[in-house]
């Protein structure tokens, strides 16, 4: 008898596994995105650590090395301006990166608070506020970004506009989301318990209903995060971004758009158009992978 | 439906006061004279500025100028370009036709394209094609408009020159003989690939995945067992059942649409209204840029009402209230 016992508690003892702990094994077996992953951490970390890799001056102009194609010494060769595109490809990808993140950041806290308030609370405030998400949501997003950053620009630093100007207008999309999650959870008799006992709104919210819908918010970060970096490098390509002497992957681009540099300088938007992509790619590999992991009906 | 499109229609004068409001703040926060274009910027003269701006209303309190603006605006006097030198209507109905060409284009090519590809895929899931066109839906949607069309240009025009990479037409041809309309088609045909490879794309998977879905469902085993053919089921049983969901597409098309004719007119110079929105920003031509949101704001706004009613046009189960 006792020794049954004993091992029946030993068993006891030892825990399932958590679900995080479940998404974290399914992401690493899926092999696609732990690619993706891997190369999107070594495009940040090579940005981010560009001033220690790369010695050469980014913003001068060196007139005696204008529009050399690529050599032993400048690998990528260097831009209309002498400069150096291997240099200004780890740089840019710092600004570009930190938009992108900084972007995401802003619209999922945003996003959420509203999401979550318009949920929680429903009936006056609900529609007050998706009024108001509809409302940004019908802006036509490129044409009001171009017009809000030429306002905007020269009064404060260009990057900073930059990720305001894309942040306020596109929280909408996650705000909705969140609303529609808030909406069926709070249906839950746990949300009923914690109200009837007493929670604060705000302690429901942050305690009980974010975090059980965390994944959904995971997820559409991870989508949002490419379409950021794809608004910043649109902007910059069209000359409406980043301040043209920054370099970011988008205005490394807008150099094509001079015939001479599109026809004979190939080496000057080939590899910034190239990395993009594959981050890109990667993002999307990477929102996949992490899909399927926190779905607990899939199994892999 | 007509009562519901009527309240919808109404619904919309709101939502497009509000915007007005906001566009007309974003002018008043731009320097210069946003309205009438009338102020010519070279002349310097205080007193002659001065007298323009009293002229032109610019001394009134803003209540006001807003209701002057709005009204005119809804009489079709849109004010005058500085730039051009000539009222913002004419110069949008100059520039109007080559964007909405290049629409139509995109869109009778997104269809065709995205329907052949996605029919297919779906017929013959898992097979070696399918795989491939699968590979190209993941390209067109992390491959931006504007990395595509540079890889296009350079490899079409400079390398084959096969494509034009600029304007939207031939220079010296005669309009409305043969050879200015292929030469229109020439310039626009690139554009309107680029401009539609996003939705292509996912229309194409999702056409894939609905037909695949659709296939496993009990009146396709009926239509088998009654000896139907093979392609008779895919293309007109299932078809019509997976046709539903994409025509609501069309409505959100439209505003995609919109923000990518900026970009893929600035990538091909092609003279539409996004360039022409973009000069005239550049060039703070400011009653341009103020007509030209007013006007995309609301064919957002029509964009989601289509969708909706079309949502309701094909599918007699969804009950517009």
């Amino acid at each position: 008898m006792e020794t049954v016992t004993k091992q029946d508690n030993t068993k006891k003892m030892k825990r399932g596994t958590s679900p995080w702990a479940i998404a974290r094994k399914k992401f690493v077996r899926n092999k696609i995105a732990m690619i993706s992953l891997t190369y999107l951490v070594l495009i940040a970390v090579l940005s981010f650590l560009a001033p220690y890799i790369t010695t050469a001056d980014i913003t001068r102009v060196n007139l005696s090395s204008m529009g050399l194609s690529p050599s032993a010494e400048h690998w990528l060769g260097t831009d209309k301006g002498g400069r150096d595109v291997f240099t200004r490809l780890l740089y840019g990808g710092r600004v570009s990166l930190t938009i992108g993140i900084s972007c995401v950041l802003i619209v999922t806290i945003i996003g959420t608070f509203i999401g979550s308030v318009a949920g929680y609370f429903g009936g006056k405030v609900d529609s007050v506020l998706m009024r108001f998400t509809d409302f940004i949501l019908n802006f036509p997003f490129l044409i009001f970004v171009i017009v809000l950053n030429s306002i905007l620009f020269r009064h404060v630093d260009g990057v900073i506009v930059l990720i305001i100007v894309i942040s306020v207008l596109s929280w909408g999309g996650i705000a909705r989301l969140v609303r529609s999650k808030v909406l069926a959870e709070k249906e839950n008799e746990y949300v009923l318990a914690a109200i009837s006992i007493g929670t604060k709104p705000s302690k429901v919210i942050m305690k009980h209903l974010l975090p059980n819908i965390l994944s959904t918010i995971i997820v559409q970060m991870t989508i949002s995060f490419a379409s950021m970096i794809v608004a910043e490098t649109g902007l910059s390509y069209l000359g409406f971004g980043v301040p043209q002497g920054t370099p970011s992957w988008g205005n490394m681009l807008s150099g094509a758009r001079e015939i001479d540099v599109l026809q004979g300088m190939p080496w000057v938007w080939a590899p910034p158009g190239i990395i993009l992509v594959l981050t890109i790619l990667s993002i999307n590999f990477i929102g996949e992978g992490v899909k399927d992991a926190l779905n607990p009906k899939s199994y892999r | 439906m007509i009562k519901y499109i009527l309240r919808r229609l109404l619904g919309m004068i709101p939502m497009l006061l509000l915007i007005s409001i906001v566009v007309f703040s974003l002018a008043l926060a731009m320097p210069g004279d946003p309205f009438g274009g009338e102020i010519d910027p070279t002349n310097t003269d205080p007193e002659y500025i001065e007298r323009m701006r009293e002229e032109a209303g610019l001394n009134d309190p803003i209540p006001e100028q807003y209701v002057r603006w709005i009204t005119n605006f809804v009489q079709g006097d849109f004010g005058k370009s500085v730039k051009y030198r000539y009222d913002v209507k004419d110069l949008i109905l100059d520039r109007l036709p080559n964007t909405v060409f290049l629409g139509i284009m995109s869109l009778i090519i997104t269809y065709i394209v995205a329907f052949s590809m996605g029919m297919y895929a779906g017929r013959k899931p898992y097979t070696k094609m399918d795989h491939l066109i699968g590979g190209f839906n993941y390209f067109g949607l992390a491959v931006p408009s504007y990395i595509a069309g540079i890889v296009a240009i350079y490899f079409f025009s400079f390398k084959l020159g096969w494509i034009p990479y600029t304007g939207s037409v031939g220079v010296g041809l005669e309009p409305g003989t043969l050879e200015y309309w292929i030469s229109r088609f020439h310039h626009v045909l690139v554009p309107a690939i680029i401009l539609g490879l996003m939705s292509t794309a996912s229309y194409t998977q999702f056409l894939r995945n609905d037909i695949i879905e659709n296939s496993r469902k009990d009146f396709v085993r009926t239509a088998r067992a009654k000896g139907t053919s093979e392609s008779k089921i895919y293309n007109s049983h299932i078809l019509r059942n997976s046709i539903i969901p994409l025509v609501t597409f069309l409505g959100f098309d439209l505003v995609n649409l919109i923000s990518g004719a900026v970009i893929t007119e600035a990538i091909f110079n092609y003279p539409g209204l996004g360039t022409l929105l973009l000069d005239s920003v550049q060039s703070r031509d400011y009653a341009v840029v103020m007509t030209i949101v007013m006007f995309s704001s609301l064919l957002v706004l029509v964009g989601n009402l289509l969708a909706d009613i079309l949502y309701g046009i094909v599918d007699p189960r969804i009950r517009l209230e």
